[in-house]
């Protein structure tokens, strides 16, 4: 498989446009339904500022469309908004992020992402505090709802996320479909999907179950390896799964982009590719 | 226990599910699986290095079981032995190849000693293969199958070292099989 086969394939659709990477595998929270079991005591595991944006430039030169930033929580990292920022003069970016690293003084962090090709994604889980916050750790609902109109306020195009154990169109997500347009955020930038069996919603008994043809077939870049999906590098009982596993290699990027095109070529159809999975 | 983690069929990456398929592939490829994009390269070459060639299998068993033996790999060892047995090397043979019992006894063959004392001189020491353990071999065997049986002994000497730095464990059916053969 050649690099040329690569961008022939991302043409004609056949490989997704984005690339995913994961930035590091800590965070300042600890999910319930995580897929990388992130929390404060995980192991890093950083790729570098170099290596992002190389990542970015050579996703660009293959003929990817898009790059998108999750972890753990990047805005961990110091150097993050300005990296992200450089990547985006290459490709529009996508970061996710918790949003509660950027409230009081940290908020001038966030200033390099007021960026044309820059989105943040922001999780939200549910209009009600309590139900929110059991999920995603104290005070998730009252930091995110008061840092989103602030951020959008400064030129930053904010996405926000709803990850949900139920139906994607039930209607008891009305209400917090009400209150992100309160926020400002666009009917088309809030994103709701299922929780995928994975990682600690594997092991908490969460989520919709999903095989390989299920999961976008989108490159994903971690520190331990270029992977099938922005659902597989994940992580139970402190373990790597390597079920989605591509390559070790990262860069060049060819390599991993060419194991992907082999995988989906390789691969029959899925059992159930409509689970809504992104 | 081995060094690294043995990954099982649940656990084997996207891109080489295939070497599960039939069951337990070994430790060896359940290790490589750590690496997915090193495992077709590895296995094809390892795969054509070690099988059938211009060379008979008898010589090319010879080759890996005696290289083995000079590199101290157990898990290699134990596995050609099995082997060494399944394509008709007879016990004694097998172990004068180990060292327990003289090797000029159990290969009467001058060609098959000046192959031995060949690949002894290749696996078993540094530098260019003396002259006289050169032009002995060559008498006997042609060169082609000398430069293929190089290979075959390189290609052994990098699975005695992944196998031995590794730490892979010998399969409890070849354990089991060398006992009742008396070679365990």
């Amino acid at each position: 498989m050649t690099s040329s086969a690569v961008t022939e394939a991302l043409a004609s659709g056949e490989l997704p446009g984005r690339v995913w990477i994961y930035s590091n595998y800590h965070c300042n929270l600890a999910c319930s339904y995580c897929l990388t079991e992130s929390s404060p005591r995980s192991e890093r595991r950083e790729l570098t500022a170099e290596q992002m944006l190389t990542i970015a430039i050579e996703a660009k030169a293959l003929g990817f469309s898009g790059v998108g930033v999750t972890g753990g929580e990047p805005m961990l990292l110091p150097w993050l908004p300005e990296t992200v920022a450089e990547m985006a003069d290459h490709l529009p970016v996508i970061l996710l992020t918790n949003g509660t690293l950027l409230g009081g003084d940290r908020f001038e962090r966030a200033a390099p992402l007021a960026h044309p090709n820059i989105a943040l994604q922001i999780s939200l889980d549910s209009h009600l505090p309590d139900i929110n916050d059991m999920a995603r750790g104290p005070d998730n609902f009252d930091k995110v709802v008061a840092i989103v109109p602030r951020l959008i306020v400064s030129g930053i195009r904010v996405r926000i996320a709803t990850t949900t154990g139920g139906a994607l169109d039930d209607p008891a997500l009305d209400p917090l479909r009400e209150l992100v347009r309160s926020l400002g955020v666009r009917d088309e930038d809030h994103i709701v999907r299922p929780i995928v069996r994975r990682g600690r919603a594997d092991e908490r008994d969460l989520g919709v179950h999903a095989i390989a043809r299920d999961i976008p077939s989108e490159l994903t870049i971690a520190a331990d390896g270029a992977f099938w999906g922005s659902f597989g590098p994940t992580v139970r009982a402190g373990r790597l799964d390597t079920d989605l596993l591509l390559t070790r290699t990262i860069l060049p990027l060819s390599i991993p982009a060419s194991a992907l095109l082999a995988t989906v070529r390789g691969l029959p159809e899925g059992a159930d590719a409509s689970l809504g999975i992104r | 226990m081995s060094r690294t983690q043995l990954l099982d069929a649940h656990q084997a990456p996207i891109t080489v599910q295939q070497y599960f398929a039939d069951g337990d592939p070994g430790p060896i490829v359940a290790a490589l699986a750590n690496v997915p994009e090193l495992m077709a390269p590895t296995l094809n070459f390892v795969g054509a290095a070690l099988g059938p060639g211009s060379v008979s299998v008898r010589a090319k068993e010879l080759a890996i079981l005696r290289t083995s033996v000079l590199q101290g790999c157990r898990y290699c060892v134990h596995a050609h032995t099995a082997v060494a047995l399944d394509v008709g090397l007879t016990t004694d043979e097998i172990r004068g190849l180990r060292g327990d019992i003289v090797l000029e006894d159990a290969f009467p063959e001058v060609a098959e000693r000046a192959l031995i004392g060949w690949i002894d001189a290749l696996a078993g020491a540094t530098g260019p293969i003396p002259d006289d353990v050169w032009n002995a071999a060559r008498a006997h065997w042609p060169e082609h199958a000398l430069v293929e049986l190089t290979v075959t002994v390189g290609a052994t000497m990098f699975l005695n070292r992944f196998a031995t730095g590794l730490d892979l464990p010998t399969s409890a059916e070849v354990v089991s099989r060398l006992s009742m053969a008396g070679l365990a």
